[in-house]
């Protein structure tokens, strides 16, 4: 019995190492941010996703306590709130996160033949990464477009009305594209906090049409 | 009846998310008036119009607009609530991306009547794109004084307007949920009156905070500038105006829609260019949380609040899905409990473990291992959430399952007795799914 109650003590967890890796220019949009709100602590959000943005795409400890240090707040409050939001990554994703919206207007207009499309195009299942670190591969709830099924979010573009053949051709101008990392999907929110950034982010995307970003408007 | 286009007059001019192009057509004239007008009087125009909140519970604006103190001896914060997120409704997408100033100046409207110190625009963070516009119509605002102090000249009337962004999470669209995650924390839901404060006496900061959907601020723009009577002569009785449709699924022409309040269901059908792909099914008329209504109840629905719950659903959202007969229904409540299992954030019990029961069962059932009485147990579990969880997520994960076991019993006892699908080996959504997505779901 005694084993057994030992086994579930977790193993002393080693302290997040101090990294400050926020630029100037990072610590300079969030304070501008913070001076939003009446409180500190509302620029949590803000400010995690500033540390994805500089931490290349995810949030290690070390990305956790330092957006910890810089707002005044404990580790464990900050991981709490990382931890709630799907879209702050713990863990290390591809160069490319595909999300598959498989809800419910998705599912039926066939999202799930181009999961297994793409889970078989790329060698991976649902939920993993492929060896070359390109492409992480992950079904999404509803990303709200659903007049466009099937939907797929990349970095911080949707592509839309997606088929098992033309997310092929995505996938293709993906693998040369730099602009679709978690990294540039932080970079664009961060700049929508901060007023007068005037470089434009987002966007949705036809397959058929990858080169008109207006393509797939309804 | 039918469609009639006021929030949307102008989407379709080239330009109008700009702020030049945007006056040309009216724009700011709501605000314009409203400050020639007493604060009460704006809320009283709001009242006259009838207009109730577009987010999916129909609560009346005026109510919340009035409940706000009418002085000063705390902050004031108008929140919208742009974290859209129900499956099936992309309206507040189109509004934002195509008309950021109706929103903003919507919201300025707001902190003019509800003596607002700021504003803030939560919006969902996979809306990139939205969100770029509604901060671009904000820079613009302010250049044209619209927004800082003494705003249109008016002494000591300071209003400042931000985004703020989410991180992923459906659950942050109710209320107090949201007022958490807006001040940087958990997206967790908090207790609600009788038992607590309402929002408006004590949201964030404790201080007093309206929160409204993005086309409810949108309307509030139409109102002012047009006269709540106007909108009052639109609708029905009782839900006044217009509403966005957003319709999806088997249809030829899947789009937002702002029809009259009162439209006949099979009207929109018809204008939206019918079911495609085979027979009607079903309509999903509210998005994900409402009950499914099956093809031949829907003759005598008509879209607003009363005669949706009249016939055994709800309005909600406006995320209107339709399904056509290889849809198998089962399927689809599996994949519905499986967002709400995914979405529940964890801090109710009923909920938490209610959500995840409800799929487990329905992934038993439809991987062909049902067991007799296992829709009794269904609807057990979810006559055991409903109204027994924290917020309307636990009552929204029930609903629709409850709703699709009344409908369309048969197919349910068609799965256990059978052990597959009764539409067919091509049903949509397609069986079996991505292994187990318990566990493939996006690693954290």
């Amino acid at each position: 019995m005694a084993e057994s109650v030992t086994s579930n003590i977790r193993e002393p967890q080693p302290a997040p190492v101090k990294e400050s890796r926020f630029s100037e220019l990072a610590i300079a949009e969030l304070e501008e941010i913070a001076s939003h709100y009446p409180e500190r602590k509302a620029a949590c959000l803000p400010a995690l996703w500033i540390a994805q943005r500089e931490y290349e795409g995810y949030l290690p400890p070390a990305a956790i306590q330092e957006v910890a240090d810089r707002l005044g707040l404990s580790y464990s409050e900050v991981e709490g709130v990382a931890t709630f939001y799907t879209m702050y990554n713990l863990r290390k994703r591809g160069r490319h996160h595909l999300e598959v919206c498989t809800c419910l207007t998705c599912a039926v207009k066939g999202a799930y033949e181009v999961v297994h499309k793409l889970e078989k195009e790329l060698g991976v299942h649902v939920g993993q990464t492929t060896a070359d670190g390109e492409f992480t591969l992950s079904e999404a709830e509803c990303l709200d477009f659903c007049g466009a099924a099937t939907v797929m979010q990349v970095g911080d573009k949707y592509f839309t009305q997606l088929t098992p053949e033309n997310v092929v051709k995505v996938i293709d101008e993906l693998r040369n594209s730099p602009d679709y990392t978690p990294a540039k999907l932080a970079d664009s929110i961060v700049k929508v906090l901060v007023p007068g950034a005037s470089e434009q982010g987002g966007g949705s995307f036809s397959a058929e049409d990858l080169k008109n970003p207006a393509g797939a408007m309804l | 009846m039918a469609i009639r286009n006021l929030l949307f007059e102008h989407r379709l001019v080239p330009g109008i998310e700009e702020i030049d192009v945007y006056e040309k057509h009216g724009g700011y004239e709501g605000l314009r008036k409203a400050v020639t007008l007493e604060r009460q009087a704006v809320i009283d125009e709001v009242k006259t119009s009838g207009l109730r909140g577009r987010g999916g519970a129909g609560f009346p604006t005026w109510i919340k607009w009035n409940g706000l103190p009418k002085n000063t001896d705390k902050p004031h914060y108008i929140i919208c609530n742009a974290d859209e997120g129900e499956p099936g409704t992309y309206k507040d997408r189109e509004l934002m991306l195509k008309l950021p100033h109706l929103l903003v100046e919507g919201m300025i409207i707001a902190g003019y009547a509800g003596l607002g110190t700021a504003g803030y625009i939560y919006i969902r963070g996979e809306y990139v794109e939205p969100a770029w516009q509604v901060r671009k119509a904000i820079d613009q605002a302010y250049k044209k004084g619209y927004l800082g102090k003494n705003i249109l000249g008016i002494e000591g009337f300071n209003y400042d307007l931000y985004v703020h962004m989410g991180a992923g999470s459906y659950e942050c669209g109710e209320e107090s949920a949201l007022m958490s995650s807006l001040m940087g924390e958990r997206g967790n839901p908090r207790l609600k009156a009788p038992h607590a404060p309402l929002p408006v006496h004590e949201g964030v900061w404790k201080s007093p905070t309206l929160v409204n959907n993005v086309e409810t601020y949108c309307a509030a723009t139409w109102i002012l500038k047009n006269g709540g009577a106007e909108y009052a002569k639109l609708g029905t009785e009782r839900s006044k105006g217009t509403k966005i449709i957003s319709v999806s699924g088997h249809i030829a022409k899947p789009a937002n829609y702002e029809i009259e309040m009162g439209t006949p269901l099979l009207e929109l059908l018809e204008a939206a260019g019918g079911v495609t792909g085979g027979k009607l099914k079903a309509v999903i008329p509210g998005g994900s949380s409402v009950q499914i209504v099956p093809a031949d109840k829907l003759a005598g629905i008509n879209l607003d609040y009363e005669s949706c719950s009249a016939n055994g659903t709800l309005l909600g959202s406006g995320g209107f899905m339709v399904f056509n007969d290889t849809t198998d229904i089962v399927l689809l409540m599996k994949r519905t409990s499986e967002f709400y299992m995914h979405e529940s954030c964890g801090k109710c019990t009923p909920c938490r473990e209610g959500t995840r029961w409800l799929f487990k069962i329905l992934d038993r059932i439809t991987s062909g291992s049902g067991r007799e009485g296992d829709i009794e147990m269904l609807l057990d579990i979810c006559s055991q959430i409903d109204g027994r969880s924290y917020c309307g997520l636990g009552d929204a994960a029930a609903w629709p399952i409850v709703g699709a076991i009344k409908a369309f019993r048969e197919e349910f006892e068609y799965w256990i007795a059978h052990k597959r699908s009764p539409v067919g080996d091509h049903a949509v959504p397609p069986t079996p799914v991505v292994v187990n997505p318990l566990l493939t779901l996006t690693p954290a």
